[in-house]
This record gives structure tokens, C-alpha cells and sequence, in this order.
């Protein structure tokens, strides 16, 4: 249960990272498909990292001269990190929902009061929650585990923001072509 | 509120914007002129600017010059993402809001026309293109327009207002022209680019027959604006330019007293005063206010169809 819950919250956050990263990148009025697509895309990156944990879990696991004690060990400090993930992402869910209240003021100052902030303390907040969770644990496994599951997800934001920066940089070349020597091409 | 350089140089109001020097028209012509990119650096170099310096030193050159696709492009890049937190700021919201109550102002008073509604430097054209997805002009006899000098801009206004099929024009001109100037005159943003006797003459070239109200949405300077100013484009903006100018603007805003002092002098033709200055009638500051001429005539009116939000005005005289 532990672990799913974290599981479900790095697919959120993974969606948040998707739309971040989508945000500013198209000037479009109607962008209902283009943020759809960046859920998706979002999803998707978390769904990755996510598989790619899973995937160090049961490599660690069968490595493991420990392997009973190891899953109560990182069974305890899911759990721990969850103290510090649930409520992060409870206030992040409030603050969206706060947009649902039909006041110019209230949803601007919802960016501007929390939702901004928030974003800024998101590699904070991962790493203490981390760092909170695998401070007690017993198994130098569950502590490796811990670092890489942090490394990548703060990696995920990074990876999808290139990769918006490379579209966007196509759409903007398109928009607005060359018209000058090849050797302002290379500096461009 | 001057934090000027004894605190950050960039923050300092009395040195330009870097868009204001990258790109360049001729007056008349509205022909783009190349642009040196040293004395660009100059400028900044003498405010002691570095963070304007670094900036501006990464755009390329060819034989001194900026190159102009380099510079158009990060334009876009730049405008994309203030539409971003015009968004998040629900900026539309707020220009409809007070355009609603202009609009009835106007056909109660017996305007029967189509009545303009022309946004100045309308960058890609946020506003028009938002108001223009959200109300029916046909319908309520509008028409949206936006006007720029850069006709990079323009081009990506158009570009976007077709590929969402908005009825709202964008031109590249001068927006008091006779052809181009509305019925009623917006902008956001774009007053604190003048500054002293420049402001005044802004001002001053609204004073046209056809034009009969003018709503100039800016930041609000207070000592934190700045500072709040440049957590969020650290946040939200991606483009080094687009950080430093974003919070540079919000230190070179100009005061309500300054705007409305300056309205009463170069267009007395027009009752004016400051709208949306505080939150709910409290202390606290709104990020934005705005500068709000209407002529005299229809100002009774326009306070009775502001309703309830009629409290935000202030005085109109």
C-alpha cells in the first residue's frame, strides 16, 4: 500500500512536470490537446522512471544477501517519506482547486501565494523527503535505492524540459526562417 | 519605490528595457534598422547592468550588427512566455471585466457604431485574441484589433488568431493613426515605456474625436513588486532577457499618481483616475492597476455599469 501510494503520487507529479514544462511554449488560445498531450507526456516520463526504479528494486532484491529484511526496511522508509510527500501534494491539489472558485483575484493569487512557491521548493521538498525516509533505515540497499529514485526524479523535469526546449526551438525556427549566410547559420 | 544601484543595478528604473534597444524602426518608415550590438552593450555597461550584459552577449552578431532572425526569434520565445503569465494571471479576465461595463457605457450613451476596440503594442496579441474567443463582436457590433511595431509579432498575432479562427485583426502601424486608432484604446504593459515629457505626448495622442475611453493596464509599483517580480519570472521565464526585463519593468513602473497626473495634463479632453489599485478594498497592492480615461460625458454612466466593482474606481476628474 506504501509503495503504491508512492507510486501514484510520482505519477502525479510526473503529469504537474509534463504540464510545467508545456507551459509558455504555445501561444495558442485553445490549448485543451496541446496540455493533454503534456499530461500524457508527463505521465508517461514518471510511468519510465518509475519502471526504471521498479526495475533497481528487484535487481537490489535478488542481489541482496538480505532480502526478507530489505522489504521491511524499505517498506518503513516509504513510509516515513510519505510524511512529507502526502501533505506537499495535498497542498498542491489545494492550491489547484482553488482555481475552481470564480474570483480573478483568488486564482491569480493562487499562483502567485502558493502554487508558485511550491514549485519552487519541489527539489527541496524531494530531497528531505527522501533524505527523511532513508535517515532510519537499516540497509545500506534501501539507502542506494533512496539516492536513485531521487536522482531520477529530479532528473524528469530536467529530460522533459529539453526535450519541450527542442520542439519549441523547431516551431520558432519555422516561424521565423533564416535569411542570412551560412556562417551566421552555425553562430544561430 | 528606487532601488536603483545601490541595492541591484539591473532594478535600477532609470536604464531601458533590453527589447526596447534590440530591435529598432525608423518613426516614419516603421522599416527595421540594424541595430549595433556594442552600443546595446554600452548602454547597460553604464548602469553596470552585467546581468543585462550577459544577456545581451549571447545573441549573435554579423559585423557588429545584431542579426535580426536571432533577435526576432527570441522575441517569440520571450512574448510566448508573458502570455504564459498573462495566463496564469487571468489577465483577459480582468481587461473584460472592465471593457464590459466600457462597452455598455457606450451603446446606452446612443453610440450605435461598431465600436474598435484597439490594443497598443500588442506584442502576439494576448488580449485581443482571448477577447475575441470569449465574446461574440459580431454579436455586439466589436472589433479587436491589435497594433505593433514589430511586424515579427504581428505576423505571429495573425498566425495564431487564424489557427484558433478569432476575428480579431493585428496591423503594423501606428496605433493613433487615423486608420488604426479605436474607439476605445488599451494596452498592457506598455505605459511605462514612456517616461517624463514621452508620457505626457502618449497621453496627449489620444485626444482624437473617434477615440472615447483608454484603459492602460501596467505593474502597480510598490517596494515588493520587484522583488515578487523576480521570484516569478525565475520561476516562470525561461529566457534571460525576458527575466531581466520582467522585473525591470516592474521597477520602472510608473506610480497611480504619476499615470493620472500625466493623463489630466496631455489629455484633459478625458476624466481620469486609477482603477483596480487595491484588493478588495484593503491595503494590499494588486499586481496590476490601471490607467482609465473616459470622456466626460460617459462617466456616470460608466460607474453605474461597473456595478458592484465601481468601488475599484477611483476619482474621475
Amino acid at each position: 500500500m506504501t509503495l503504491l501510494l508512492l507510486y501514484l503520487l510520482a505519477l502525479l507529479d510526473g503529469v504537474l512536470c509534463g504540464l510545467r514544462t508545456s507551459m509558455g511554449r504555445n501561444a495558442r488560445i485553445g490549448k485543451f490537446w496541446y496540455y493533454a498531450r503534456a499530461t500524457v507526456r508527463g505521465l508517461l516520463g514518471a510511468q519510465i522512471v518509475s519502471t526504471i526504479a521498479l526495475g533497481v528494486l528487484l535487481l537490489v532484491a535478488l542481489i541482496s544477501p538480505h532480502s526478507g529484511e530489505l522489504r521491511i526496511d524499505l517498506e518503513e522508509s516509504a513510509g516515513r517519506m510519505l510524511r512529507i510527500f502526502l501533505p506537499y501534494a495535498a497542498l498542491v491539489l489545494g492550491s489547484l482547486a482553488l482555481r475552481a472558485i470564480p474570483s480573478t483575484d483568488i486564482r491569480s493569487a493562487s499562483s502567485v501565494i502558493f502554487l508558485g512557491p511550491l514549485t519552487a521548493l519541489r527539489p527541496l521538498v524531494m530531497i528531505v523527503g527522501v533524505g527523511y525516509g532513508i535517515s532510519e533505515s537499516r540497509l545500506w540497499e534501501t539507502r542506494a535505492l533512496g539516492l536513485v529514485i531521487l536522482t531520477l526524479m529530479l532528473s524528469l523535469e530536467y529530460a522533459l524540459n529539453r526535450w519541450m526546449a527542442r520542439i519549441q526551438a523547431k516551431q520558432i525556427a519555422k516561424l521565423v526562417p533564416l535569411e542570412h549566410s551560412p556562417k551566421q547559420l552555425i553562430r544561430l | 519605490m528606487h532601488y536603483a544601484q545601490t541595492v541591484l543595478s539591473c532594478w535600477n528604473p532609470d536604464q531601458p528595457e533590453i527589447t526596447d534597444l534590440i530591435v529598432r524602426h525608423n518613426p516614419r518608415t516603421l522599416e527595421r534598422e540594424p541595430v549595433r550590438k556594442q552600443e546595446v552593450l554600452e548602454v547597460f555597461q553604464g548602469f553596470g547592468n552585467r546581468q543585462a550584459v550577459r544577456a545581451i552577449a549571447k545573441l549573435p552578431e554579423w559585423d557588429g550588427m545584431l542579426v535580426e532572425t536571432a533577435v526576432d526569434r527570441t522575441m517569440l520565445a520571450i512574448h510566448w512566455e508573458m502570455q504564459r503569465l498573462s495566463e496564469e494571471f487571468y489577465h483577459g479576465d480582468r481587461v473584460w471585466e472592465i471593457l464590459r461595463a466600457a462597452v455598455k457605457t457606450l451603446r446606452k450613451t446612443g453610440f450605435l457604431d461598431k465600436i474598435r476596440i484597439t490594443d497598443i503594442g500588442c506584442g502576439i496579441g494576448y488580449t485581443p485574441r482571448l477577447l475575441a474567443s470569449r465574446v461574440s463582436a459580431r454579436e455586439q457590433g466589436l472589433e479587436f484589433t491589435g497594433v505593433d511595431l514589430n511586424s515579427t509579432l504581428i505576423r505571429e498575432a495573425t498566425r495564431l488568431a487564424e489557427a484558433d479562427r478569432l476575428g480579431c485583426k493585428f496591423f503594423h502601424g501606428d496605433a493613433f493613426s487615423q486608420e488604426l486608432a479605436g474607439n476605445i484604446m488599451m494596452s498592457t504593459g506598455v505605459i511605462h515605456h514612456f517616461r517624463g515629457a514621452d508620457l505626457e505626448e502618449f497621453l496627449r495622442r489620444h485626444e482624437r474625436k473617434e477615440t472615447q475611453m483608454f484603459f492602460h493596464f501596467d505593474f502597480q509599483p510598490w517596494f515588493l513588486a520587484p522583488v515578487g517580480s523576480w521570484f516569478f519570472h525565475q520561476l516562470r521565464m525561461r529566457t534571460a532577457i525576458a527575466r531581466h526585463d520582467g522585473v525591470l519593468s516592474a521597477a520602472r513602473a510608473h506610480t497611480g499618481k504619476t499615470l493620472v497626473g500625466a493623463a489630466r495634463q496631455g489629455a484633459p479632453g478625458f476624466a481620469s483616475g486609477i482603477y483596480g489599485a487595491r484588493i478588495w478594498n484593503t491595503p494590499a497592492p494588486r499586481v496590476f492597476h490601471t490607467l482609465v480615461g473616459i470622456r466626460r460625458p460617459l462617466v456616470e454612466e460608466f460607474r453605474m455599469q461597473l456595478g458592484h466593482r465601481a468601488g475599484r474606481l477611483d476619482e474621475l476628474r
